[in-house]
């Protein structure tokens, strides 16, 4: 135990309590796209990882204080939000896109050419 | 033993009584705050006014609509989920006191919903009553 040596920060870390977002899978022909909700959270506080084939997604919302002001209603905690994805083969990793907008991170997960639908012309013979 | 009387003439007086206290309404709105019907929020308060956080991720603020009614405060908007499916909501407070309606300012950031209600000038000071003797 060692107690003393943690800074601020870790504290703060060690506080939150973890929550899974609430999540979102959409599939269109050429991609899936994760919807992660996470309102609070800002850009610079999130941080996405891609190892083999499991995409995590950590963050932690920021609660506003107010100087001068008690809270009357507390329903918003201070959260880490975390979720892991296990991509499967048809995803082309390198292709992944990350967008963050109205609390929303979006995530683009491209699929391999060969899984998309294509046509196929028929050569008469 | 009067509760037991009354169980005689009214066979449903004690559930009566238990459902008169039951919380249901504060289990509903903490219920539906859990579930995300409800957007939740965080209010602060002091002599200023209030500020009324709610989070709205993935509401377009263009879609949220903040209206004030008197001393009633309603929130209401429009949840997108997917290309075909959305979630509407609606949640009211009855706020403590008379606002400012002309200063309140509403901003969005990150789908935090943050609104700033002044209270109105003049309604602050609490006034003593002096008791007069006869």
């Amino acid at each position: 135990m060692n107690l003393m040596k943690r800074n601020e920060q870790d504290v703060q870390k060690v506080d939150r309590v973890e929550v899974t977002p609430v999540t979102r899978v959409d599939e269109s022909d050429d991609a899936f796209t994760l919807t992660v909700e996470m309102p609070g959270v800002d850009e610079k506080d999130i941080a996405l990882s891609l190892e083999h084939r499991t995409l995590s997604v950590t963050a932690q919302n920021t609660v506003e204080r107010y100087k001068d002001y008690t809270l009357a209603i507390t329903e918003i905690p201070e959260v880490r939000y975390h979720a892991s994805f296990e991509l499967p083969e048809r995803i082309n990793t390198a292709g992944i896109k990350a967008a963050n907008r109205n609390g929303l991170l979006i995530l683009t997960l491209p699929k391999c050419e060969e899984v998309k639908p294509r046509r196929i012309e028929i050569t008469a013979g | 033993m009067r509760a037991y009387l009354n169980t005689i003439n009214n066979p449903w007086g004690m559930f009566d009584d238990w459902m008169t206290d039951f919380p249901f309404e504060f289990l509903n709105t903490a219920w539906r705050a859990r579930s995300g019907q409800y957007p939740r929020v965080n209010v602060w308060e002091s002599e200023k006014g209030l500020i009324v956080e709610a989070e709205v991720a993935g509401v377009d603020p263009n879609k949220l609509e903040v209206s004030v009614d008197a001393n009633v405060l309603t929130l209401k908007g429009e949840k997108e989920q997917g290309k075909a499916a959305r979630a509407e909501f609606q949640r009211s407070f009855n706020l403590p006191f008379e606002l400012d309606n002309e200063n309140i300012k509403a901003t969005t950031k990150n789908g935090v919903l943050t609104i700033t209600i002044p209270r109105k000038a003049g309604t602050v000071e609490k006034r003593k009553i002096a008791i007069e003797k006869l």
